[in-house]
């Protein structure tokens, strides 16, 4: 049956029996339905978080009017989260930008869109190495695609780089210290297998609820799982945890050491599979700032872990020695298997790489490895900061498929599969997130050589570490141009000089890839509001102007156009032209484009194709002999991944050693840039509630999120609450080195911090806590710390009502 | 097998196979039934006691008739599931504050559901499912101030006055919603659902040997889903 005899059917269904219904009586009984007559329903990764779910989107008449939970996707299983079930309604929030804005003595006033690619091209031309785009986890891939293409391809600048630096950038560095390539072994059907899930400062129950249900949900099949939370306050995790252990922020280094001390000292690591699979390594005193590090041996290892006894643990961490030994003790059975998670709590950290490390190495010291439930597994935040950043590589030292710019192999095979002129990409990496907003917000005759910024797909007004310095200070500095392509007015459209509106998830075709190497597609659905145009258009668009202007780096080894696309007779399609954007499908093109990328580090993809019939697919995705694609589970492990040696067991096969071992590092406890002190006496934690995404742009303009989380607040303990002589719902002024921010209190709310530790989320535009957050970042990773810096709280005295 | 379970089951094939060549199915579809044994013929002498008895046939089956008081409950108790709904297939909202978030709370009074006073508090209809909050948020939030809705012009799939599912005049409805977790009818239809959806025979307990699913909302059915399917090269869509 077709599609429209369906819908007639249905529609002839619908329709006798009411009109048999009438025949019978005047009041018949009315029933009813859940989907209208003539609702299509069609997949799409949902537009929120990591997780990856699907969701089945309802569509009428042009507009999205439902949403289902996705009964064929494997990630969610019919589930979604709140945020989820709400998607539908962030496509119609009624302040979309429609047109695109020009800042003009001060204030936006609508222009052309020819007007604004000009604008855009001509700032490129002014001085391109001064010209850089900021990008995100939240691009889809091939947008990512031709961003990457456009910068580090056609303009010869690496200073492209993406929002996933300040929250994935450190897992990233833990990877390839650890297995030499960037992702996890594991995949969630790790969590159906796990007899113990340890959440490292993971708040999951809010932040990745669909794979926390995995876990939380056995439990009512009659299965048993062990949780622990280890956390620096008590979240909706804690609720469902069998151990919660407060520990002292920064003090997880001393407690993972803690637990890799008593394996070693007990004898009760898994010999066998440390002598096969790992070497050890340290930082090297006289290179500290070398990632590589240098080699040491087992003895040296265990000497360097001597010093962390659980009582000393203990001292440092303020988690009872004993715990310390029951982690241990449980780390060192082999008949039970151990999943490690962990997000925002290990990444955003002074000292990322070292813990992400860390957690690996305790996972390999015990064998808990490469075994279905056996993993140390990172959550992503974004839909695709692992597809679009991770793995096309849109950070400024990388390029596509785990390649560096500061390769030349790997600049060549870039030139090559993009078919550029050989010495077209530049070697030397460009500014990291926070130095290129640092350089952007610095005046010209003050070194602040970036003079132009494009931001894609992000809020960095509201998601950046101490705002004022990296953000709000380039207001006022005249030859500074801010470009921002966005869905909603937010606070980065606050201080643009340009703003394009853009076509927002099932309005345009796109592909993600999730935390568990899953790379997802969909189609365009309906159409976008207005004039708001695809981002990836965009950029297409811009690249046609300069090489409308002369610009050479807009030209292909053959003098063609950067981005030619052929259609089927292979007559090139101006795609640069909107109303031909849609004469091919982009998304296609761009991936075939990439695909050839992604061999080099055993990322295989499949044709695009299998994205559009399936429900994502996990890399490796290799070509069986019977023509069928398949996908890999469990990475380095010779009873599903295909690249294993027959044999082997697990092999590492991208080992930095080169020799197929893993890397179990030390890495020494050390106290933080920046602690309590008698000016600044409490631990500000920031961090996210279940209702909001990110920085809430999008979840604050659906009215059952917003209702149920209106506004941001500092949770503070009781304790504290009553030594300052503050009681729930008012107001109190948070103060750091940076900033000032009145807010209300909630005491007992949400979750529930320690004394001397405060906590706000950073949803709420109009209360902007990264004014208050710290700029200090891991040195590997250049990921900030937004977990931990000092403040003093002081009570607001209002006259009128509280709140 | 048996002699009673062959008869019952020779008795029933030939209707199963008629109601599904009056559904509409591709006449390919319609088979012979499969071969089995032979089964005893009815007593001819059986079937003329039964054409001559005298009690008078019953009528065919009316369709049931809304009271007023019905109708009203009816509407009122749609209007009332709306209500907590951004759109019809939206997890409702929790109409009250939550605080104490363990599992046990929530069952306390969701577990069987509740009535106290004209409160009433549905029992779960997915227990297998443990994090409440995953999918339910509070209506409002009761820490702050009332807070102004955000401009949204949204408008979802509304559960519709009129149409369902009927085969014939007389016959159950189908299930006009999906079944995926929804496992226990009486959560909605029960003594503690809503007062307009309760059947009148809430006696009976087998609820689906009558009222038949709809694939159609269940992601059962062929054609759900069709665009992605037949589009599977990645043709553009507009």
């Amino acid at each position: 049956m077709t599609t429209v005899d369906r819908r007639e059917f249905i529609k002839s269904a619908a329709m006798s029996a009411a009109v048999a219904a009438a025949a019978g009586s005047t009041r018949a009984f009315a029933l009813p339905v859940l989907t209208a007559p003539g609702v299509q329903w069609n997949k799409a990764p949902c537009r929120f978080c990591g997780t990856g779910c699907h969701v089945l989107v309802g569509v009428e008449d042009g507009r999205v009017v439902g949403i289902q939970g996705d009964l064929k996707a494997d990630v969610n299983k019919g589930l979604l989260c709140v945020k989820g079930y709400h998607v539908g309604q962030i496509l119609y929030g009624k302040d979309r930008l429609t047109t695109p804005l020009l800042r003009k003595d001060g204030r936006l006033v609508p222009i052309s869109w020819e007007e604004a690619i000009d604008t855009v091209a001509r700032r490129v031309l002014k001085d391109p190495k001064g010209f850089a785009m900021y990008g995100s986890g939240q691009w889809t891939i091939p947008e990512g695609c031709a961003g990457n293409k456009f910068m580090k391809g056609g303009l010869s600048s690496n200073h492209l780089d993406g929002n996933p630096r300040l929250c994935m950038s450190s897992a990233v560095t833990g990877f390839l210290s650890t297995y030499g390539v960037d992702e996890p072994a594991g995949v969630y059907d790790d969590l159906d297998q796990c007899d113990v899930a340890i959440m490292w400062g993971n708040n999951m129950a809010e932040m990745h609820p669909v794979v926390f249900s995995r876990i939380v949900d056995r439990r009512s099949r009659g299965e048993k799982v062990t949780i622990i939370d280890f956390g620096t306050r008590r979240t909706r995790t804690t609720d469902h945890a069998d151990e919660f252990l407060l520990f002292k922020p920064n003090s997880d280094l001393a407690i993972a050491n803690g637990i890799a001390h008593l394996l070693v000292q007990n004898n009760a690591y898994d010999k066998d599979f440390v002598a096969r699979h790992c070497n050890f390594r340290q930082l090297d005193p006289e290179k500290p700032d070398a990632m590589q590090g240098k080699p040491m041996t087992f003895d040296e290892y265990a000497a360097a872990l001597a010093e962390y006894t659980p009582e000393r643990v203990e001292q440092i961490s303020g988690v009872p020695a004993d715990k310390i030994r029951l982690l241990a003790a449980l780390f060192a059975r082999r008949d039970i298997r151990i999943t490690s998670l962990w997000c925002m709590g290990m990444n955003q950290h002074t000292r990322g790489t070292a813990i992400n490390c860390l957690v690996h190495g305790i996972h390999l010291l015990s064998g808990h490895f490469g075994k279905p439930g056996d993993a140390p597994t990172s959550l992503t935040g974004q839909p695709s900061a692992c597809g679009t950043v991770r793995e096309v590589g849109t950070l400024c030292h990388l390029l596509p498929g785990g390649r560096l710019v500061a390769n030349e192999d790997h600049r060549k095979h870039a030139e090559g599969f993009w078919n550029l002129p050989e010495g077209r990409i530049n070697p030397k990496p460009g500014y990291h997130t926070v130095l290129l907003f640092e350089k952007f917000c610095t005046p010209t005759d003050k070194g602040g050589d970036i003079h132009t910024l494009w931001v894609q797909v992000t809020n960095p007004g509201q998601s950046l570490p101490n705002l004022h310095k990296l953000f709000k200070a380039k207001k006022g500095l005249e030859d500074k141009f801010l470009i921002v392509s966005d869905v909603y007015p937010t606070a980065t459209t606050e201080l643009a000089d340009l703003v394009l509106p853009s076509a927002l998830w099932v309005e345009k075709n796109g592909m993600y890839g999730n935390s568990e190497r899953r790379t997802q597609q969909w189609f365009k659905m309906v159409d976008p509001p207005g004039q708001a145009r695809d981002d990836c258009w965009q950029t297409i668009a811009v690249a046609r102007r300069l090489f409308d202007l002369g610009f050479e780096g807009m030209k292909n080894k053959d003098a063609e156009f950067l981005f030619t696309f052929k259609d089927k007779g292979g007559k090139p399609v101006p795609v640069w032209d909107w109303n031909h954007y849609y004469d091919i499908n982009v998304d296609e093109a761009f991936f075939e484009e990439y695909r050839p990328f992604s061999k080099l580090k055993q990322k295989d993809l499949a044709p695009y194709a299998e994205y559009a019939r399936t429900r994502g697919l996990r890399w490796p995705v290799v070509q069986q002999p019977d023509g069928s694609w398949r996908e890999t589970r469990w990475r380095f492990s010779e009873f599903d991944d295909p690249y294993v040696k027959k044999g082997a067991g697990t092999q590492f096969y991208n080992s930095v050693t080169k020799d197929d071992k893993a890397l179990v590092w030390f890495r020494p406890w050390e106290p933080p840039p920046e602690g309590p002190d008698a000016d600044y006496p409490y631990w500000l934690c920031t961090g996210r509630v279940l209702e909001h995404w990110h920085t809430g742009s999008m979840t604050r303009r659906v009215p059952q999120l917003h209702r149920a989380m209106p506004a941001a607040y500092v949770e503070i303990s009781s304790t504290d609450a009553a030594r300052l002589g503050v009681r729930s719902g008012e107001r109190v002024a948070l103060v750091s080195r940076r900033g000032r921010l009145e807010l209300p209190c909630w005491i007992g709310g949400r979750g529930d911090c320690p004394e001397g530790t405060v906590f706000v989320p950073f949803f709420d535009e109009s209360l902007l806590i990264n004014e208050l957050t710290l700029d200090a970042h891991d040195p590997f990773s250049k990921q900030p710390d937004y977990k931990k810096c000092a403040v003093r709280v002081e009570r607001v005295v209002t006259t009128g009502a509280a709140r | 097998m048996n002699p009673t379970t062959r008869r019952r089951l020779t008795a029933a094939l030939p209707l199963a196979w008629a109601s599904l060549a009056g559904a509409g199915l591709a006449g390919s579809l319609i088979l012979p039934p499969p071969d089995l044994d032979p089964a005893p013929r009815a007593d001819p002498q059986e079937s003329r006691r039964w054409v001559s008895n005298p009690v008078p046939r019953p009528a065919p089956l009316a369709p049931p008739v809304l009271t007023p008081d019905r109708a009203a409950a009816f509407s009122e108790s749609l209007e009332a599931r709306a209500g907590l709904r951004a759109y019809e297939g939206a997890p409702p909202v929790i109409p009250h504050a939550i605080k104490d978030l363990d599992l046990r709370t929530c069952r306390t009074c969701h577990a069987t559901g509740l009535r106290t006073g004209d409160q009433l508090a549905h029992a779960v209809s997915h227990t297998h499912l443990a994090n409440c909050t995953q999918c339910h948020v509070e209506a409002a939030n009761h820490q702050f101030a009332p807070v102004h809705d955000p401009a949204n012009s949204f408008a979802g799939i509304r559960p519709q006055a009129a149409g369902g599912f009927r085969a014939l005049s007389g016959s159950p409805p189908n299930i006009p919603h999906t079944t995926f977790m929804r496992t226990n009818c009486a959560s909605c239809h029960g003594p503690h659902g809503y007062p307009g959806l309760q059947p009148d025979h809430l006696d009976r307990l087998n609820c689906v040997q009558c009222h038949a699913l709809n694939a159609e909302f269940d992601q059962l059915s062929p054609a759900f889903n069709a665009s992605a399917r037949e589009n599977p090269t990645g043709e553009q869509r507009r």
